[in-house]
């Protein structure tokens, strides 16, 4: 005992490895890794070149943007009455497809959380789902059910509630998976079955971050919910590519105007909300120790109250917290009822659509019209381009933006501030407005597509840069000044490489995103794969619309494939 | 109050018990492993009717493994676990149900739902005996919510009913969590470490409860601690374990506190590692 107690306590493997240590041998999926990254940078700088993304043909257009401004001004607003029916049509159909999202969203992610699954089946099935809906875009879900249940609200409420699924089911999943399993142990022990335990204990623990998720998703889906109205959801969206496709620059800007204003203020109030519900009771919480301290003499013995006639209260009262309750419930309700009416949904759509369903599956058997070198190959092509070219324009340009919004690396608080500022409201803009304005400026084709995306993956880097330089080991850096290093190099030699693994999870991650999203503005005249997604459609070349969809899958999926095998080896 | 305690003294004794091996716990050559870890080898115990049994040892000597053996939460790797004349390993899902209606359990952390009221965390513990799932305090029926208040009363805590659980001490956690168990009616309480978490004061309030409770409801109760003296205090019979092994059995009243630490440190000679890991259960309790 005395002799083991003098040597430290120290794993028994370590005298076993050799006195003088060995050179690492690299791990090859480290290797691996930097293969992947090295690519796509390599592969972005190739698109660049490629799609000819150009300071010419970037800045070269002053007199187009002028020319723009002529023509967008005076903005030219539809009558009021009209633009609040739009408006309130489109919150409506973003609220009732993300409130069906979430009713669907939950038992999904209760067979795919691992504490709440029923069994191996089950789990693997609701995965699958999940890795479907969220691989599958919005856009393509849009497509296939435009053609079973035709124009209108219900197309949409469908294409984005299912396609919600995957990022909300997700959510929900892991935050059953992170909730205290002991109070369902505890029921399971009372003699409770599955789904008592699952309504009692792990709902009202997860209520929380459902309602935050939702809110988060409603914002998401009000941006998509405008690029829907190309394909023929109604509301803003649809007026606005209306607008576009007619030329009545005026009444475009004017509604992509109202859009921008639209997502800012909602995601204000969802902040507001989301900031609200995640820290409940934090009032009574910080009197806890109070109430611990006051509590330890004992217990006595406390009658229950009772109402007038004698009996036993059993319902609580109406406290500010109940009321809050009760409204918020009535809030949902009213706004249910009211997106049922905003939205203008034709029922009988439904029937029309579900008789469909098998025909339509015959003319979705994919066919290329022996077209695919020639068309549909060089328009994927294309796409990815664009994904990879934004992805690094949108990292270079990061690289600035981010060290100045940082505070210990900025020249002074100000410019930090300014540039934070930046950081905000790019992240507010969404991606097709800017694309729209980029593309009536620019012209059609994939240089504004690329430009919208690079602004978009600018302001989530430069937030990534700023965050984690301002938490990065600040000794290193003084140590790397003291020395006499400049600030460029500090930040290259110290800074950069402390945030490499997140900063590698991370362009991963935009890749994906910006493959996803090129498809899209492909759709408003940006190029790539999404232009002919929309012309297939138009032409009812439902074979090769099936195809491109299939192609689009397969490439999204070999990204995700891509991306869980990054952050397997970084973690 | 005293009317609480008429019609519960006579719900419970109100059960017929047609043989004495009805009422009682047999663990007949219990082994339990998880994966190459042995954590209950050979067990072999008979837990008599209303008494209260502590099982004392130190942290990973199988204290909660055997506790769940009882109401089948584990099913032992081989051997044979009877617990109110239910076979715990070959019963079914359904009749396992029905065995832990009558069998209550708490534990250390409670276990409770923070974000929901005292009384509907109380009601849950009903739910074995109710038809369906159920969905915040309103959808319980009235006289579950009326005997909610009995038992939380009991507890001296029927003016908190209708607070959030994360309001209270650690101490009002776990009555309420007694609450919970006795709203089942049940004929055995198992208690994993009830006051391991909790001050010395709350630790005698909590035992002192689960004591007198005991002996109004005539129940049967296995507890698990890890402090001698509160063992000797509470118990009628202490049993020691020490990795996963019975190493002792002595009916409490024939042990002096001297004698009972003695056997305890015997039993528990404590290697190095499980002193590491008992320091760092430690403070971890006391961080939290
Ligand atoms: N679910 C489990 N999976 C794997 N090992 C377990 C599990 N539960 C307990 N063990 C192991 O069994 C042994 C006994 O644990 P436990 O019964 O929790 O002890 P105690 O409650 O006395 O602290 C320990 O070595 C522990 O690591
Ligand atoms: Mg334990």
């Amino acid at each position: 005992m005395t002799a083991t107690m003098e040597r430290p306590a120290q794993p028994p493997r370590t005298s076993v490895l050799p006195p003088v240590p060995k050179r690492p041998v690299p791990n090859p999926h480290v290797v691996a890794v930097w293969g992947i990254m090295i690519m796509l940078l390599g592969g972005g700088a190739w698109s660049l070149w490629e799609l000819e993304v150009t300071p010419a043909n970037v800045f070269g257009h002053f007199d187009n943007a002028a020319r723009f401004i002529e023509r967008a001004f005076p903005l030219n607003w539809p009558p009021l009455s009209e633009l609040l029916a739009m408006t309130a049509e489109t919150l409506g159909i973003v609220f009732l497809a993300t409130g069906f999202s979430v009713f669907v969203s939950t038992p999904i992610a209760i067979m795919a959380a691992a504490s709440t699954t029923s069994g191996r089946f089950s789990w693997t099935v609701s995965r699958l789902v999940i890795i479907f809906c969220r691989a599958v875009p919005d856009l393509v879900f849009a497509i296939i059910l435009f053609r079973l249940f035709g124009l209108g609200a219900l197309t949409g409420i469908l294409a984005m509630g299912i396609s919600s699924i995957g990022m909300i089911g997700k959510l929900y999943a892991d935050a059953i998976e992170e909730l205290d399993r002991g109070p369902s142990e505890a029921v399971e022990a009372a003699g409770g079955g599955r789904w008592q335990w699952i309504l009692s204990t792990v709902i009202p623990q997860l209520i929380p971050q459902m309602i935050a998720t939702g809110l988060h998703r409603y914002d998401i889906n009000l941006r998509t919910s405008v690029i829907l109205g190309y394909v023929g959801v109604p509301g803003i969206g649809y007026y606005l590519s209306g607008a576009l496709e007619t030329m009545q620059w005026q009444r475009g800007m004017a509604l992509a105007l109202w859009v921008l204003m639209l997502c800012i203020v909602v995601e204000l109030i969802s902040m507001g909300i989301r900031a609200a519900i995640m820290s409940p009771s934090s009032g009574d919480r910080s009197f806890l120790g109070l109430i611990k301290a006051a509590d330890r003499s004992g217990w006595a013995t406390h009658e229950p109250v009772r109402t007038r006639s004698g009996a036993v209260r059993v319902s609580p009262p109406w406290t500010g917290a109940r009321w809050m309750r009760f409204g918020g419930i009535g809030i949902l309700v009213v706004l249910l009822v009211a997106s049922l009416i905003a939205s203008n949904i034709r029922w009988e759509q439904i029937p029309r659509g579900v008789e469909r369903f098998i025909p339509t599956i015959s003319e979705f058997i994919p066919g290329t019209q022996g077209r695919f070198v020639d068309y549909w190959l060089p328009a994927l092509i294309e796409t990815v381009q664009m994904g990879l070219a934004a992805t690094l324009l949108g990292l270079v340009l990061a690289l600035p933006v981010g060290a100045m919004a940082a505070r210990n690396v900025a020249p002074t608080p100000t410019v930090a501030l300014c540039f934070r500022i930046f950081i905000v409201v790019n992240r507010a803009i969404p991606e097709l407005i800017l694309a729209i304005v980029l593309l009536v400026i620019l012209g059609f084709g994939p240089v504004p597509g690329v430009l919208a995306l690079a602004f978009g993956t600018t302001g989530l880097f430069s937030k990534l840069f700023a965050d984690s330089i301002e938490e990065t080991d600040v000794r290193v850096q003084n140590a790397l000044r003291a020395g006499g290093a400049t600030r460029i190099q500090v930040f290259f030699g110290s800074t950069l490489r402390q945030v490499a693994p997140a900063m590698v999870a991370h362009i991963m991650y935009q890749v994906d995103n910006n493959v996803r999203n090129s498809t899209l503005l492909g759709i408003v005249g940006a190029g790539g794969i999404g232009y002919w997604l929309m012309q297939t459609q138009a032409q009812l070349a439902y074979d090769v619309l099936s195809f491109l969809i299939l192609s689009v899958l397969l490439i999204v999926i070999v990204l995700e494939a891509i991306a869980v095998y990054i952050r397997n080896v970084i973690r | 109050m005293a009317q609480y305690m008429t019609t519960h003294g006579m719900a419970a004794k109100g059960v017929a018990f047609s043989a004495p091996e009805e009422r009682s716990i047999q663990l007949r050559n219990v082994t339990k492993r998880f994966g190459g870890v042995t954590a209950l080898n050979g067990i072999n115990i008979d837990f008599a009717p209303q008494k209260i049994n502590v099982l004392l040892g130190l942290s990973g000597s199988g204290k909660s493994t055997l506790l769940r053996q009882i109401n089948g939460l584990h099913k032992p790797t081989s051997g044979e676990v009877i617990t109110l004349g239910t076979d715990v390993h070959t019963a079914g899902a359904g009749r396992l149900r029905k065995l832990r209606r009558n069998v209550g359990m708490i534990f250390q952390h409670f276990h409770l739902v923070e974000s929901m009221s005292v009384l509907e965390n109380v009601c849950t513990g009903k739910l074995g005996s109710l038809g369906g799932p159920r969905l915040g305090l309103f959808s319980y029926p009235r006289a579950v919510k009326e005997q909610a208040m009995e038992q939380l009363a009991r507890v001296g805590l029927a003016d908190k009913a209708f607070q959030r659980a994360d309001a209270l001490s650690g101490g009002q956690m776990q009555r309420v969590a007694i609450a919970r168990a006795l709203i089942q009616e049940p004929r055995v309480l198992l208690a994993d470490e009830p006051v391991a978490a909790l001050d010395p004061v709350s630790s005698a309030t909590v035992m002192t409860l689960i004591g007198n409770i005991a002996k109004e409801d005539n129940l049967t109760v296995v507890c698990s601690l890890h402090q001698v003296e509160l063992a000797l205090e509470f118990s009628d019979r202490i049993i020691g374990l020490r990795g996963g092994e019975l190493v002792m059995d002595r009916e409490s009243h024939s042990l002096s506190l001297k004698e009972a630490h003695e056997i305890y440190e015997a039993v528990a000679v404590v290697s190095e590692t499980e002193l590491a890991q008992e320091t760092s259960e430690l403070a971890a309790v006391h961080q939290s």
